[in-house]
């Protein structure tokens, strides 16, 4: 089997050693934040009020208030600094500055999200004249076709990430009445619970209602797209709002479905067009498109340092951070920019000084599969707990080529093939579809580059595109000598597995087979499987 | 009634993948095309020198070797078909043609790749994978164009020197649509209150015509036609009519449970039946036939991954057109267990025939063989006839 070289941190953690008691069972939360030494702890603590700080200024918006008692799922958010804390376990110095960094600032977006849903939502600011500019989006889809488009007159609404995604980050149990509610209405239980508690969102018609039209995408499978068709179903029949449906390819590595998914994004722009009144502009467009290949860049840069034996940007926040700038700014919005760069300047400093971030790093491990590392704390604590770095994830993994960003006539037809390639390697689906070589050969290939020996193989039960290939990945782990380590999970169910049923399976893996013991015994065990 | 001549030879035939049809086929030159999705141009795959054969795994009982590579968690038949092929099951095949229609089939097809399943004694044997339309444009038909010729029509000719031409195309359209007439002629015989052939008699027979060379079935189904004008019909009553609406259906059993329960299956609208399979293409002079053939298989397709509005509404809107075409009381909306597009398909489809049509609707999962779950699948059809029966009375006659 392969091994990689054990590295001992040669600079003692300052302040808690052991961060796995500071959880407390009844409170559903920790009993206290974790010490961390002065610096690190007043500079966590001043991230914590920040967070306070953003919520606050949420909530002094009177109809914010109103939306807070309308709609279930905001209860979630009344936890958020207990979410963020979950992905700082143990991190000290660039690492978690990297994370406050990133993770912070999709709090600070999403919060903005809700509030423009709450703006133009009819049952709660009814702003019409916002509501007509909006344009509601998928959770999982890249939004490439709103590149074009002033984001100042027309606003992309993505509803569903503050409905169902980001308030499960916060609150793990938010999805499940709306799962239940999806079962009572007949979707059978097998199915992914994304789609199907966006559904029961729908059925339960506990999603803000606004905007002046809707482009609905094939995202990331099957469940996806047909549960596409319930939520279209009560837009255009009840609300009378416009949907459209983008078809993106599945095989997305073929030549020959590009043009029609070019095609496809034509469409989508004519009729965004059509409903919103505005147009197109390429200067706009080619600008997004520098901001677009200047993100690939520093997400390139971050995996190059993360291949180093000194990893600075890891675990949950790279992997979130990414799926926000990738797919639902697509280059639309400056500010990330200046975020990639700082995330980028703390990671290489970090590098430089070797620092680590934890006791010991036993084993290099590439995370694959579709996860549910956004709700529990898995990789900050394979990490803390058991010496397991984790380099990258699949759905870090995304595009590393550049789109053109000149604007010239040559490049505004190739501009469309760009916007369709970049939809079809939509996070996750660029992984999942498209055939086999995109599933197992990246992987190996990824583990090479990365000098990885492990890989913790999230294995989503209700994933049929992932567990389809189960005993593949067995195979041809065994022939290249990778530990391969399976974590079944039913990404939002909690009721399927809870957090602690999740981590016992990498506790069983390391102590049987890898016959080793945690680096941190006091986090093997986590009451936290009734916390938010 | 009285057997029909024929019947016990067509349900022979399907009992093996490996039918003796499949033989006789091969015996006689001719490549054998498989596949596993209806999204498919079956013509296509039955040009002169090639025939087609939708790939089942019958009477499968364990899937254990397939359950290892796939888990239990895929849907049945896509596990079926793995287990089978890696039992050597399909050998007979020259290549395989995969449409990434529904995901789970995909990865079965990609795990026979990857086991080197099939092909090993033909150098000149093929995988090949296809992306199909998900709305019903224009622009859907040129990708389906695009995609029928570098996946099917080239790979044909170059590996194995089939005619691709549009007159080889056309000629084939031409025996594709006699078969349909045929089929289609024999399930008119299920209308009326005193239907001359059976729902799990029509499935058997349609059935065959995807397993087996359709060139090989044409006379014996001609026979059975012949047979069905003078076939005396029985004169005790069905105690309901219903229409089976649902994922693929290899499993005459299940036909045969519903009618055992009193349900007479009056039509059939699920992968591989009859509607929308056996609909005649019309081509003219005027456009190329594959376009045409292309263009026929998006307007006809009734497949769930079809995600624009007009076809979602309009699935249902044609099974509510056939269950009144064909008289039905009710509809049964079955899908095979982990299928993920017609687990959505079968839960919004029951829920708008029944509130927007008015047909009562029987919702249910099932196995890939029903021989796994006879008692609860005959219970739960079992309440439904007596609860269409029910109505019927409450109404003073239909439900």
């Amino acid at each position: 089997m392969k091994t990689v070289e054990k590295i001992v941190n040669p600079v003692k953690r300052a302040g808690e050693e052991s961060p796995g008691k500071i959880y407390n069972e009844k409170l559903k939360v920790r009993g206290r934040r974790e010490w961390r030494g002065l610096k690190d702890t007043l500079y966590d603590y001043s991230r914590w009020l920040y967070l306070i700080s953003v919520l606050g200024r949420f909530i002094i918006v009177p109809r914010n208030v109103k939306g807070f008692f309308r709609y279930r799922w905001m209860m979630s958010y009344l936890f958020v600094p207990h979410g963020m804390d979950k992905f700082t376990i143990g991190l000290r110095d660039e690492a978690l500055r990297i994370a406050h960094t990133s993770f912070n600032f999709v709090i600070a977006d999403v919060t903005q999200a809700i509030a423009n849903c709450f703006r133009g939502d009819r049952r709660v600011g009814n702003d019409k004249a916002y509501s007509d500019k909006c344009v509601i989006t998928d959770e999982n889809s890249m939004v490439t076709f709103m590149m074009g488009f002033d984001k100042e007159k027309v606003h992309t609404i993505l509803r569903e990430v503050p409905t169902m995604f980001a308030s499960n980050i916060f609150h793990q149990f938010n999805v499940m009445h709306y799962l239940d509610i999806a079962q009572q209405y007949g979707i059978p239980g097998d199915v992914c619970p994304m789609p199907e508690a966006e559904a029961g969102i729908s059925i339960d018609d506990d999603f803000c209602v606004l905007g002046c039209c809707a482009v609905q995408n094939n995202t990331t499978c099957d469940g996806s797209l047909m549960g596409n068709g319930i939520i279209a179903k009560r837009l255009e029949r009840e609300y009378g709002i416009p949907t459209f449906q983008l078809a993106t390819p599945l095989r997305h590595k073929e030549p020959d479905v590009l043009e029609y998914a070019a095609r496809e994004i034509k469409k989508a722009i004519a009729f965004v067009e059509e409903h919103t009144g505005e147009k197109w502009d390429w200067d706009r467009y080619f600008a997004a498109a520098k901001r677009v290949n200047d993100a690939t860049r520093c997400r390139i840069a971050q995996l190059e340092i993360n291949s180093t034996p000194y990893p600075q940007f890891f675990g949950a926040a790279f992997s979130l951070y990414n799926d926000t700038n990738y797919m639902g700014n697509s280059g639309r919005d400056p500010q990330f920019v200046k975020i990639d760069h700082k995330l980028l300047a703390l990671a290489e400093q970090g590098y430089r000084e070797k620092r680590m971030y934890a006791k010991e790093y036993r084993h290099r491990a590439i995370v694959w599969g579709v996860q549910p590392q956004y709700i529990i704390d898995q990789l900050y604590w394979l990490l803390q707990c058991w010496g397991v770095m984790p380099l990258a994830d699949m759905l870090s993994i995304i595009n590393t080529d550049m789109i053109a960003d000149e604007d010239t006539p040559a490049n505004r037809e190739q501009a469309y093939r760009d916007m369709a390639m970049l939809n079809m390697e939509m996070i996750m689906r660029n992984h999942t579809h498209g055939g086999y070589k995109v599933l197992l050969d990246d992987l190996w290939e990824l583990c090479e580059k990365m000098n990885a020996d492990m890989v913790m193989m999230w294995e989503h039960m209700s994933c049929k595109a992932l567990t389809g290939m189960h005993g593949m990945f067995e195979e041809q782990a065994r022939e290249r000598g990778i530990h391969i380590m399976w974590v079944s999970h039913d990404l939002c169910d909690p009721r399927v597995f809870t957090r602690q049923a999740i981590r016992d399976q990498v506790n069983t893996y390391m102590r049987t087979v890898m016959r080793e013991e945690p680096l941190d015994p006091s986090l093997e065990v986590i009451p936290d499987s009734e916390a938010y | 009634m009285r057997d029909l001549k024929h019947l016990n030879y067509f349900e022979k035939l399907l009992q093996e993948a490996n039918n003796a049809l499949i033989t006789q086929a091969k015996k006689d030159g001719k490549v054998c095309v498989a596949y596993t999705c209806e999204n498919v141009p079956e013509p296509l795959l039955n040009l002169d020198g090639a025939f087609s054969v939708r790939l089942t795994a019958p009477n499968t009982g364990s899937m254990d070797i397939a359950t290892y590579y796939m888990t239990n968690l895929l849907c049945e038949p896509s596990r079926a078909l793995l287990e089978r092929a890696i039992e050597g099951g399909f050998n007979f095949a020259d290549c395989v043609i995969t449409p990434d229609g529904c995901t789970m089939m995909n990865r079965a097809v990609e795990n026979m790749e990857l086991l080197k399943t099939m092909g090993k004694d033909n150098p000149r044997f093929f995988h090949e994978y296809m992306e199909i339309a998900f709305k019903n444009t224009e622009s859907d038909v040129e990708l389906a164009v695009l995609q029928c010729t570098n996946h099917i029509l080239t790979p044909l000719h170059e590996k194995y020197g089939i005619d691709v031409s549009d007159e080889a195309i056309r000629k084939a359209v031409a025996e594709h649509n006699k078969l349909c007439r045929l089929v289609r002629a024999i399930g008119e015989f299920r209308k009326g209150d005193k239907p001359r052939i059976t729902g799990y008699e029509f499935h058997v027979l349609c059935l065959a015509t995807y397993v087996c060379p359709s060139y090989l079935v044409l006379d014996k189904l001609e026979e059975t036609l012949e047979e069905l004008k003078t076939r005396e019909p029985e004169e005790k009553p069905w105690r309901a009519r219903v229409l089976l609406v649902g994922s693929e259906m290899d499993d005459s059993g299940f036909v045969k449970l519903v009618e055992e329960c009193g349900a007479f299956v009056c039509c059939d609208r699920f992968c591989f039946g009859s509607y929308p399979g056996r609909v005649e293409i019309e081509l003219t002079d005027d456009e190329d036939a594959l376009t045409q053939v292309c263009r026929h298989y998006i307007q006809h397709c009734q497949c769930p991954r079809m995600m624009n509005q007009e076809k979602v509404y309009g699935r249902k809107q044609y099974v509510a057109e056939l269950a009144k075409e064909y008289g039905a009381d009710g509809i049964i909306y079955e899908q095979v267990k982990f299928c993920d597009p017609w687990a959505y398909e079968r839960t919004l489809g029951s829920a708008m025939l029944s509130n927007d049509y008015g047909y009562p609707v029987l919702s249910v999962d099932r196995p890939y063989n029903i021989a796994s779950s006879v008692g609860q699948m005959r219970t739960r059809v079992q309440a439904f006839v007596e609860s269409i029966e029910i109505k019927k009375i409450q109404k003073g006659g239909r439900a």
